[in-house]
């Protein structure tokens, strides 16, 4: 990590401060993630998780601080299709079960921006979104609804809309919390996969600490703070854990 | 064969965009037909017809973005700006257009803003313009006939102005509407995944609220404030129960739109009921049929339920029960069919114990 150069940070939060009222639930956060980190990022309940997702994301602005993504100088405005590297998949997927989308609509979602208003999608872009859909093993289901997919199996429809949608950077919130621990394992192998194969960089929150070191090239540990910053491997990390859990 | 099936494939892809022309191009020959044969039975065709397929196609979206009770408060603030144009003798369309995109801009404000839920700011705008209403009502010298056809509705008093003035702007709103229907779709979907990949949420969301709002409005004076937001749901819900595709839930809804209009005008004028309450009424029974026949509602408890089976989707065109060690109703007895669909019935014995497992194609026997 020490040698990585300026260019590739993709995301770059600086002196990031984000309240709810009057409620700080990011204090003074300094992050840099470099493009290919695995970045696994843990803490306890309220501590600012989700926060910092969709901080980095732009769902959120922060109060204080600024957020730099690919490249650009903090100090220049975001340009606007920069925003647009994400995928996301968020901590609670509460789809209906009944909700009128099929696995392959909900992957060719990933396309519409890029297809813009008005238009529908070219034979380019379902092919797109077919090639997401297989490399997350996915395309045999093509034709199910999505709410009668399972918990793990809707995630990776997920992954696979943001794949489709060419992110860079992939940021699964809590993803594990539904999922049984097969399916879990079966996931984080698949991210695995996408981050060393395709360069995709991965941020996921996650509570499983044993399953982030397994799998993360880095772990930050936040609790308003960045109580921890580094390998999964160095001991320290314990100490950290210990005394932001109590 | 396959030029067949190509054939039938184009024709679906298609399939929307002819039924909504086709619609439309009915809804412009009727409504020339009505400006030279000015009948009133054929003015009222025409306005069914149009707030028929408006309707079900907004209803669509407000039903998937679970925006129901929002559309109710429209409807009774747009009663509120008709009961002001009457008050002040201008064309009460003019004010009952402006309460309604008030109403709906306000509360769109609000929810964004996440201030309180938007149950409690739509009681409050729902209940404050009622007020407003019965306010200008009550300053009217006298009690006017104009209010009392607002607030009930009769698809026969549409006049042809009225009926050219809602042709063109349905026409307009439909295609706005079809224009950004993927983006709608998305969104409600899940607004944040949608924000993240690109689509301009925000703006979408108050176009889309300023098209209900316009919708409900110029509905008006066929269906009612009480009833029109029926137009909306009900037809909406009732295709929502046939399919899990929303080209289709967009062409059933608005099939259910027009047939509700058409044969409550039927009954109306037959039996000299109320159009309101008969369009309304057909459309609640063509909604209670769907609940009733819904392939999303077939349990076990009324017979079997319908479930895809993860293993033999593609593979098999299997008759016996399965067995087979990843197929997700291993252990419980069911049946699949054709498409894959695996079907749990309910063992006469209560006793779980397949016994064969065959596969037609593809497969290997066990
Ligand atoms: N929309 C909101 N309005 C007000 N306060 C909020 C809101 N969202 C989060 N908070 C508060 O901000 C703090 C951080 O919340 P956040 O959701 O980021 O925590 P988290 O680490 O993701 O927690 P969890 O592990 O439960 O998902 C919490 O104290 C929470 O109460
Ligand atoms: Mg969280």
């Amino acid at each position: 990590m020490s040698s990585k150069a300026i260019q590739d940070v993709v995301i770059c939060l600086k002196d990031v401060n984000v309240v709810y009222g009057n409620l700080a639930a990011l204090y003074e956060v300094n992050v840099d993630i470099y493009k290919g980190d695995f970045l696994g990022i843990c803490g306890p309940n309220g501590s600012g998780k989700t926060t910092l997702l969709k901080t980095i994301m732009g769902l959120l602005k922060p109060l204080t601080g600024q957020v730099a993504l690919f490249g650009n100088k903090v100090e220049d405005k975001i340009p606007k299709e920069t925003k647009f590297k994400f995928g996301y998949v968020p901590q609670i997927s509460d789809i209906d079960r009944n909700f009128p989308a099929l696995v392959k609509d909900v992957v060719e979602m990933g396309r519409y921006a890029k297809a813009g208003i008005g238009k529908s999608l070219t034979k380019e872009d379902k092919q797109k979104a077919l090639d997401a859909l297989k490399l997350v093993e996915m395309d045999h289901m093509l034709e199910r609804p999505i709410g009668h997919l399972s918990g793990g199996q809707q995630q990776r429809v997920l992954i696979a809309q943001a794949l489709a949608a060419e992110a860079e950077v992939l940021l699964l919130d809590e993803f594990t919390s539904a999922l049984d621990f097969k399916m879990t394992e079966e996931v984080m192998e698949l991210l695995d996969y996408l981050n060393h194969t395709h360069g995709i960089t991965v941020v996921t929150v996650g509570h499983n600490l044993g399953l982030l070191r397994a799998y993360c090239s880095r772990i930050i540990c936040i609790d308003k703070i960045i109580a921890y910053d580094g390998t999964p491997k160095d001991p320290e990390l314990d100490v950290v854990i210990n005394q932001i859990f109590h | 064969m396959s030029v067949v099936s190509t054939f039938v494939e184009s024709f679906k892809e298609s399939l929307l965009l002819k039924t909504i022309a086709t619609i439309v191009v009915l809804g412009g020959l009727i409504t020339v037909v009505i400006v030279f044969i000015d009948n009133f039975l054929i003015r009222a065709l025409g306005t069914a017809l149009i707030i028929g397929v408006l309707g079900g196609v907004i209803g669509v979206f407000v039903l998937l973005k679970g925006m129901v009770f929002l559309g109710e408060a429209i409807a009774h603030s747009a009663f509120a700006g008709a009961a002001l144009g009457i008050l002040l003798g201008i064309d009460p369309l003019i004010t009952i257009i402006a309460f309604g995109l008030i109403a709906s801009m306000g509360v769109g404000y609000v929810n964004e803003k996440k201030i309180m839920k938007s149950e409690v700011i739509i009681g409050i705008v729902f209940t404050s313009f009622m007020a407003l209403a019965i306010l200008f009502i009550g300053l009217m010298p006298f009690y006017s006939t104009d209010v009392r056809s607002i607030l009930f509705g009769n698809i026969f008093l549409v006049s042809i102005e009225n009926l050219i003035i809602l042709f063109f702007v349905a026409v307009s709103v439909l295609l706005i509407i079809l224009g950004i229907k993927k983006e709608l779709y998305f969104i409600a979907f899940n607004q944040e995944m949608a924000a993240i990949i690109g689509i301009p949420v925000r703006f979408l969301n108050y176009l889309f609220l300023a098209l209900m709002a316009i919708t409900i409005d110029i509905s008006l004076k066929a269906v009612g404030a009480i009833l029109v937001f029926a137009m909306i749901i009900t037809p909406a819900a009732a295709a929502y129960q046939w399919t899990f595709k929303l080209k289709k839930m967009l062409i059933l809804g608005s099939l259910f739109g027009v047939a509700s209009g058409f044969l409550g005008v039927a009954f109306s004028y037959l039996w000299d009921l109320p159009s309101g309450s008969t369009i309304v009424g057909v459309a609640t029974l063509i909604f209670i049929v769907s609940f009733a026949f819904s392939p999303k509602r077939r349990k076990s408890g009324t017979g079997h339920v319908v479930a895809d089976c993860d293993y033999c989707s593609k593979t098999i065109l299997g008759k016996q029960y399965c067995l087979e060690e990843s197929c997700l109703a291993k252990g419980i007895p069911h049946k699949h069919d054709e498409k894959g669909l695996l079907i749990y019935k309910t063992d006469l014995d209560r006793k779980k114990t397949p016994t064969r497992h065959e596969h037609d194609i593809g497969g290997e026997e066990k």
